[in-house]
């Protein structure tokens, strides 16, 4: 992901597990290049419902692990996340959780 | 480049340089067809695994030429934008543009639609896009990666506009 202007708002990512996670789908979405960093948290709080911190957490995980799970629960909602996502043209995919 | 909030609560940039212009109207070209291997990028796959198949057919079938939909009205509305800028003539032409706040989304999403495509099609790594390297502007590669940044500023400018407007 490309740079934001605020990079001392950040704090070191953790993992957040939503209490949805132990459900078996996962949303996941994947680094890329291009998307702003800004953008992305932006996204998030959009489609979730975030606050910036926990926004800008999953953002820095993306950008960091190359990956953040943003969503777990039933299939058909994991969808409709994905497909927000790509809406946004961010990189969304659905895992079955392990 | 001048950029700021209208009396009419718009969002502008003012005092765009020609070249700038020309960048601009560019964002309305169809991704698809200009950069029919770079804008693969823009419709992805829901998943990769092999218990996904059923979806990826579906995905294809539906959503995809919906999300394409979707695209196309966004930059539509950006087009409509592009044709309504105005130029300053003199001995320094200039253009100004004007985004209303209910057209910040499309330009979000059309902005980073072909900067997506533009970044795919010339297969830009996060090196490259860093900033630290010049674009070299004698190539078409170099051109672009211009044009991917100078669509990045306009995108920063416009999500730190909502941000502030938003307040929080």
């Amino acid at each position: 992901m490309q740079g934001m202007n605020q990079p001392g708002l950040l704090e070191a990512p953790e993992v957040e597990l939503s209490e949805n996670l132990d459900l078996p789908w996962l949303v996941v979405v994947h680094n890329d290049p291009v998307n702003l960093m800004s953008y992305v948290a932006m996204v998030f709080r959009r489609i979730f419902g975030w606050t910036r911190e926990r926004a800008e957490r999953h953002m820095m995980e993306v950008h960091t692990k190359g990956r953040s799970v943003v969503w777990g629960g039933g299939r058909e909602q994991a969808e409709h996340y994905v497909q927000q996502l790509h809406s946004f043209l961010l990189l969304a995919t659905l895992e079955k959780s392990s | 480049m001048i950029f700021e909030r209208s009396k009419n609560g718009n969002f502008r940039f003012s005092r765009i340089h020609p070249l700038l212009g020309e960048l601009l109207q560019a964002v309305a070209i169809d991704p698809w067809e200009r950069y029919p291997d770079g804008s693969m990028r823009l419709l992805p796959s829901p998943g990769q695994s092999e218990d996904l198949e059923d979806l990826r057919l579906d995905w294809q079938d539906h959503v995809q030429p919906g999300l394409r939909h979707h695209f196309d009205l966004e930059r539509a509305v950006v087009s409509e934008d592009l044709a309504c800028m105005i130029q300053r003539k003199g001995k320094i032409p200039s253009w100004t543009l004007e985004i209303s706040p209910d057209h910040s989304d499309a330009w979000l999403t059309t902005l980073n639609a072909l900067r997506l495509a533009l970044a795919e099609e010339h297969r830009f790594t996060e090196k490259d896009l860093s900033g630290k390297t010049p674009s070299d502007l004698e190539t078409e590669r170099g051109l672009a990666l211009m044009q991917v940044n100078f669509y990045a500023f306009i995108q920063e400018c416009l999500l730190q506009a909502i941000e502030d407007e938003s307040g929080v």
